[in-house]
């Protein structure tokens, strides 16, 4: 009986693994598709999409946006997450239980309903420039992932150590910069990690404030799809994976992906 | 306890001139709460003092106001003549070792020791020169390429007291550094400890809660209550003549006798209690309500002879057997006033509910006034 339990449960951790990788094996498969409709199983093989990459500016172009988007807004986060987290934690501030919450909360919320809300409140403080809205949105994206991984880590260090760092002659930046960060870098890199996944394929806030000539890529793929549906965007799903495994490569490197995975 | 307490060289006070670190009316409050209320200490140059008191009375409190970690409401804080009220921590040059020994453990034993060296940009060279040496001074040159993660407590105590003495600080500020030791180690690393900081003459703050080690560590002892200092003297004369009941009870065993004072003459008291008439030196009106403390090993079996001593009989309570020495306890009827008696030997008759006679002398007697709501 145990037996067959146990043969059970693998089977169904199985099932569950094929199931999560069979889309992306589909999109690695179409991508060397020699069809030019998304057909699977592809009638041939070519290379013909990711050549054709070259030439799709438009989808370069939000590749590029979407890659900056993320990228600022997650660094923007971490400091200033950082920086809110150790006054959560340490500051004895009134209710700070609460402030810990309320930074968190964008995960919580829809999407739409924080697009909504920031194209109301762009269009209220005359704010016209896309880029910055978008990147501002992105902060309040990105900020929960940070805030959740970052106190997780504070709650574990000991603050002691900067108050060391101090009485041996580091003020108070530089003990948080020599002490602080290299103890929490792995809360740093997997809430890093996740905030500029969130920020990087962000659709439903996103939706609400790029223009004609600035769109991140979600809405860029998903507007090719609807025009053009070719396996391009496969080939630029396929290369997408590609630097997520290197980033986690990366990562690994960098700190130990169990160490990231624990916080 | 008491023995070694007395045991320390009589000289060493006589070397330290008053007044190296002066802390003056220092006054800090956390909300509604007056943690430390106007405290004032003066420690000499070289000197070693205990903050002694029970958890909460404020010793790390201000500890972290003389590191320049907390700021303090009034008062003034001066080391070596400068002015640090105002200085932020990072320059104030005292070195600290904390509770939990707060080592980096990102980095490797040398790199935590030369922490402070490259803050202070010491160049390379030298800075290699004073981790071995401060290695050494700690007896731990076999692991300076270790993780600090890997080391035992006693250890990371070491390296802890090495981290902040290789900058030469000014001061350094210990905060409970054995409390996470078994008794054992601690033993020998108080004894380890004191000898690397006489040699080094470095002027040091000790915070403890544990009497034994305050009486075994210092020169002197600040005897802390609620925010204030009770008592600021030797070892021996905060043992032997504790300024206040707080102090004679929270250093060392003690008996605590309650009685009503009837009259006295040449700085003697004489005192009604429940164990008989006690005469105590001191000044107090007649009809004062005080308490009488004795040490216990101060307590003989036996009559001794009128003058000198006080002779009580009682009724043995308990004995407790702890081999070199015996405690017994005597009660009156009346009330839980307790006389605590330590012998070296014993009589065969001893065990309780056996009447004996003890003496003392009167000398040995510390009359205090009674504490307020205490109605003896
Ligand atoms: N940051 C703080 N905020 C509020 N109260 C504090 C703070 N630090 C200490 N206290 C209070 O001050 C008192 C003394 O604390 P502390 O100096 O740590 O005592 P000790 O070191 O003697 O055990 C305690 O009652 C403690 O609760
Ligand atoms: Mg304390």
């Amino acid at each position: 009986m145990a037996l067959f339990g146990s043969l059970f449960c693998r089977l169904v951790l199985g099932f569950v693994i094929v199931f999560l990788f069979l889309p992306i094996l589909i999109v690695l498969t179409v991508s060397f598709s020699s069809s030019a409709v998304f057909a699977f199983p592809p009638p041939g093989f070519s290379l013909r999409w990711y050549a054709s990459l070259a030439n799709a500016d438009s989808m370069l172009q939000a590749v590029w946006l979407s890659t900056q988007i993320a990228a600022l807004s997650t660094a923007i986060s971490l400091v200033l997450g950082t920086l809110c987290a150790i006054a959560i934690t340490r500051g004895m501030i009134p209710g700070a239980k609460v402030v810990a919450t309320f930074m968190a909360s964008p995960l919580m919320l829809p999407g739409l309903v924080l697009g909504i809300a920031f194209l109301q409140a762009a269009r209220d403080f005359g704010l016209r420039d896309t880029y910055s809205t978008l990147l501002i949105a992105h902060v309040v994206i990105t900020m929960p992932f940070i805030m959740r991984t970052v106190l997780a880590s504070l709650s574990l260090f000991d603050f002691a150590m900067v108050d060391a760092a101090r009485m041996l002659g580091r003020s108070y930046p530089a003990a948080l910069w020599t002490v602080l960060v290299p103890n929490i870098l792995p809360g740093f890199v997997s809430g890093g990690l996740f905030a500029f996944i969130a920020s990087f394929d962000n659709y439903p806030v996103s939706i609400f404030l790029v223009d004609v000539r600035t769109k991140t890529l979600p809405i860029q793929l998903l507007n090719q799809v609807e025009m053009s549906p070719d396996p391009t965007v496969a080939a630029i799903s396929a290369l997408l994976i590609l630097g997520t495994i290197a980033a986690l490569i990366v990562c690994d490197r960098l700190v130990g992906l169990k160490r990231m995975a624990s916080i | 306890m008491s023995q070694q307490a007395t045991a320390l060289p009589p000289e060493a006070e006589a070397q330290h001139e008053p007044g190296y670190l002066a802390v003056s009316n220092v006054t800090k409050r956390f909300g509604a709460a007056t943690v430390l209320d106007s405290l004032s200490l003066s420690v000499g140059r070289a000197e070693f003092v205990s903050l002694l008191g029970p958890s909460g009375c404020g010793k790390t409190t201000l500890l972290r106001l003389i590191a320049g970690l907390l700021a303090p409401d009034q008062g003034a804080i001066e080391v070596g003549g400068r002015d640090l009220t105002r200085v932020a921590a990072h320059r104030r040059n005292i070195g600290v070792v904390f509770q939990n020994y707060a080592l980096f453990p990102h980095l490797t034993v040398a790199e935590n020791i030369a922490y402070g060296l490259r803050a202070k940009g010491v160049p390379k060279a030298e800075q290699a020169k004073k981790v071995a040496d401060a290695l050494g001074l700690v007896r731990m040159e076999a692991f300076a390429d270790r993780a600090v993660t890997a080391l035992s407590g006693g250890q990371q105590q070491r390296i802890a007291v090495a981290r902040a003495v290789v900058v030469e600080p000014s001061l350094l500020l210990l905060d409970e550094p054995f409390s996470a030791l078994d008794r054992k180690l601690r033993e020998t690393m108080q004894i380890e400890l004191r000898h690397i900081l006489r040699d080094l003459g470095i002027t040091s703050i000790f915070v403890t809660h544990d009497q034994d080690e305050a009486l075994v560590m210092s020169d002197r002892i600040a005897v802390m209550n609620e925010g204030r200092i009770e008592h600021l003297g030797t070892p021996s004369e905060v043992y032997a003549r504790p300024k206040s009941l707080y102090t004679m009870e929270f250093v060392g065993q003690s008996s605590r006798i309650g009685g009503v004072v009837t009259g006295g003459r040449d700085g003697l008291v004489e005192i009604d209690t429940p164990f008989g008439l006690i005469r105590a030196p001191g000044h107090f009106l007649s009809g004062s309500k005080v308490v009488v403390g004795v040490r216990p090993e101060a307590i003989a079996a036996g009559e001794g002879p009128a003058g000198e001593y006080n002779t009580v009989r009682g009724t043995v309570a308990e004995v407790i057997y702890f081999g070199s020495r015996t405690l017994l306890h005597f009660r009156t009827a009346q009330d839980d006033d307790r006389l605590h008696v330590e012998l070296n030997r014993l009589p065969d008759t001893v065990s309780p509910g056996v009447e004996m006679t003890v003496r003392w002398r009167v000398d040995d007697s510390r009359v205090f006034p009674a504490p307020a709501g205490d109605d003896r």
